[in-house]
């Protein structure tokens, strides 16, 4: 009888684990998520009981990326970043009667939060994010012009609201940018007696110089094929080369005969030594670290890389130049926006007091009182033009990159099956690097796309 | 009565075990879109696409060799330990408490750790090596994917061998010296005392660790997603972060919940054969 009560409890026990493991992905992460929003909900929820009474207060859902260090305290928290106040606090004093429920959440764990609060019927009210098309061609999204003020809608550069353009119809505000370009260290180039690679060729030149002259002590090139951001090396090359994601006509064609030329290049750089030993698992940040230390000689980052540098307490004499293209091929830069979008809630009891509230939260943060101080302490490029001054006159290199963002190509994030491509992209890459076929492994992607 | 002093866990595990596992198998055998809606009934649709995806073999074998190479070794490995453990040396109580740390410490810290002791560029196992002068170039400890995963297999068993370790001289330390010394006065060997005392007298709390181990390894998701992410190409997943990976970067959704019920399946099997066997070989004796 014993056994068989032992054999009851252990495999009770089996079950309660698996419970918690199997389903970790879809219920653990958001109990998590809902346990640490229960605190800061209960708060709002008290103070909105009395004015509750008047039947004005909306409460809106936030949720803001964690950009860097400093993301939570300028939103939230912290006394530093806005004079004394923060981003919440004074949004509430400006704007009586509308409530802020905001959570920052960290890039690593958004999709997993966004997800389930959708599939609990509990999306937030303001999402800023980079991804958009699932949620749109799901009907999740209000369109821009629901709640969108025209005179803020007339200041963001025409150029990023394409991107977000679905069926004619705009679903999403860009929040900030960043822009790519090939970032070198100028004493080891001049020390190589090397000029920065503009082409492919030269650049292979170059890295087997500089891996000649340090003996292998200093990798010449750095390549992220990781999970996190192989798409961007996919971009990197395969727009260097007069291909891409997508056709002329915008539709899907990455397997097509520059894409693959582009891509064996690119492991050919690593199959010859002159990169980091395994970008499949080394992503940026390991490679900017590399970089920093002294240990890279030539970098593909964004904008933000001197002040990543400087933070990490690395002193390199580094300058920027366009990335380097095929022979004959234009150079293209990268361009990586973010999204701010609103969800529909059909439960809301005023469907256009909530709109209006969702556009006073949009006028207040790209004000430019409020939105220069956001974009330069986190380093990133702005999406509206009333910016642009005020940051000019803060940071001379502004200007420069504003131009750089002007020629940016931008990933085709509108298209229903980006994740699948960019999924797929960084698995033939990564199979690639382990040995498979490019064109294969890029013929088999294409074959499942529309 | 009984029933109502058991009410209190009875909820908690409906409310937090059978009600989660209720809503994924219901998930598992319905529509899900890419945001996580979840829609009309669809039959297997989504365990035949499970099966049916380019990794999904990839993925199976690296779990069976995952969990086959991290219980067996760390059980061995773990009774050696206990057994010293066991005798009586000067320090016995320190070394116990510091055997506890890599049990105790999180495992993403631990992963973290790891990588950073492995990483070629300025890690430590290299800089130790060089300056030992045992090696005269920095080794690349990575340099393939079966590599890696043979990293993630040591790092899981550098984990686990404390549970087992403690298991087994919990088990150890309630057996009565007397029987070894009958067995000293009759002339038994060490090996004969270890294979016909020691052994079958920690059997059962050697099957509840591992059993309880393979629940664990197979469910263990931090150390291979913090060391690799699965990567080159799901390579060195293991079905707990492949199936990770499917829901919330390639949006996969109804073909991950349909792994997870998989794998729940599998583990119940094989936790359900383990007990059979080791039940049926004790009523025997």
């Amino acid at each position: 009888m014993k056994k068989v009560i032992a054999l009851l409890l252990a495999s009770a026990m089996a079950f309660s684990l698996t419970a918690c493991a199997g389903v970790a992905p879809a219920t653990v992460a958001p109990a998590e998520e809902t346990a640490a929003s229960a605190d800061e909900a209960a708060a709002p929820a008290e103070e909105t009981a009395a004015p509750a009474a008047s039947g004005d207060e909306i409460t809106l859902d936030v949720i803001i990326c964690q950009y860097g260090p400093n993301t939570n305290d300028w939103f939230l928290r912290g006394s530093t970043g806005m004079d004394g106040t923060n981003f919440t606090e004074k949004f509430e004093q400006e704007n009586p009667g509308i409530k802020l429920n905001l959570e920052v959440v960290s890039w690593n764990d958004v999709y997993t939060v966004v997800d389930t609060r959708i599939a609990n019927g509990n999306a937030p009210d303001i999402l800023n994010i980079d991804v958009f098309a699932n949620y749109a061609n799901e009907g999740l999204l209000l369109p821009v012009s629901d709640y969108c003020p025209e005179d803020l809608y007339k200041d963001f550069f025409p150029s990023f609201i394409e991107q977000s353009v679905i069926d004619d119809t705009v679903w999403a505000v860009p929040d900030l940018a960043s822009a790519r370009a090939l970032f070198y260290n100028v004493d080891m180039l001049e020390e190589v007696g090397v000029e920065v690679p503009t082409t492919w060729a030269e650049l292979e030149d170059v890295s087997q110089a500089i891996l000649d002259y340090y003996d292998g002590e200093v990798y010449p090139w750095g390549i992220d094929m990781t999970t996190d951001e192989g798409q961007a090396a996919f971009a990197y090359y395969t727009w260097g080369n007069g291909g891409g994601f997508v056709d002329a006509d915008g539709n899907w064609a990455v397997n097509t005969p520059e894409n693959v030329e582009a891509i064996e290049y690119a492991i050919g750089l690593v199959d010859k030594g002159f990169t980091n030993p395994n970008p499949a698992t080394q992503t940026r940040y390991d490679l900017q670290d590399m970089f920093a230390a002294g240990k890279l000689a030539m970098i593909i980052a964004p904008n933000q890389l001197p002040t990543y540098v400087a933070d990490k307490g690395g002193s390199i004499n580094m300058a920027t130049a366009s990335l380097p293209a095929n022979e004959g091929k234009k150079s293209s830069s990268v361009g990586v926006m973010d999204r701010v979008m609103a969800f529909k809630d059909d439960s809301a009891p005023d469907q256009a007091a909530r709109n209006e509230a969702i556009g006073k939260f949009l006028s207040f943060f790209y004000d430019p009182e409020n939105y220069v101080g956001w974009v330069s302490m986190e380093g990133f490029l702005p999406a509206v033009n009333s910016a642009v001054e005020a940051l000019v006159a803060s940071d001379e290199s502004f200007a420069a990159w504003l131009s750089v963002l002007d020629s940016c190509q931008f990933y085709p994030a509108a298209k229903a099956e980006w994740d699948q491509v960019k999924q797929g992209v960084i698995a033939a890459e990564q199979n690639a690097l382990a040995g498979a076929d490019v064109k294969a492994e890029l013929d088999a992607l294409q074959e499942q796309l529309p | 009565m009984p029933y109502l002093w058991l009410l209190p866990s009875i909820v908690l595990i409906a409310v937090f075990v059978v009600y989660p596992i209720i809503i994924v198998f219901r998930m598992s055998f319905s529509e899900i879109t890419k945001s996580g809606i979840v829609g009309d009934f669809i039959g297997f649709r989504n365990y035949t696409d499970a099966v049916a995806l380019p990794a999904f073999g990839v993925v199976m074998k690296n779990t069976f060799w995952w969990v086959i190479s991290v219980v067996g070794l760390s059980t061995l490995l773990g009774i050696i330990i206990a057994l010293v453990l066991n005798e009586e040396f000067r320090g016995r109580k320190l070394v116990r408490a510091v055997l506890i740390f890599p049990w105790a410490t999180s495992l993403v810290i631990q992963a973290s750790v790891w990588n950073y002791i492995i990483k070629y560029e300025y890690g430590n196992l290299n800089n130790v090596l060089l300056n030992l002068g045992i090696i005269r170039q920095a080794i690349n400890f990575r340099s393939s994917y079966q590599i890696e995963f043979i990293w993630e297999c040591a790092v899981g068993i550098f984990v686990t061998i404390p549970f087992v370790t403690f298991c087994v001289l919990s088990g150890l330390q309630s057996i009565d010296d007397s029987l070894y010394e009958a067995a000293r006065v009759d002339g038994a060997s060490f090996r004969y005392s270890l294979f016909h005392i020691t052994l079958p007298l920690v059997k059962p709390s050697l099957t509840v660790s591992t059993v309880l181990n393979i629940i664990y390894v197979f469910n263990s998701f931090p150390i291979i997603y913090t060391m690799t992410k699965g990567a080159p190409a799901n390579k060195t997943d293991t079905m707990i972060t492949y199936l990770y990976m499917l829901s919330f970067y390639d949006r996969k959704k109804g073909p991950a919940t349909a792994l997870s019920v998989i794998g729940f399946v599998i583990l119940c099997i094989c936790a359900g054969i383990y007990m059979m066997t080791v039940m049926r070989k004790e009523e025997t004796l």
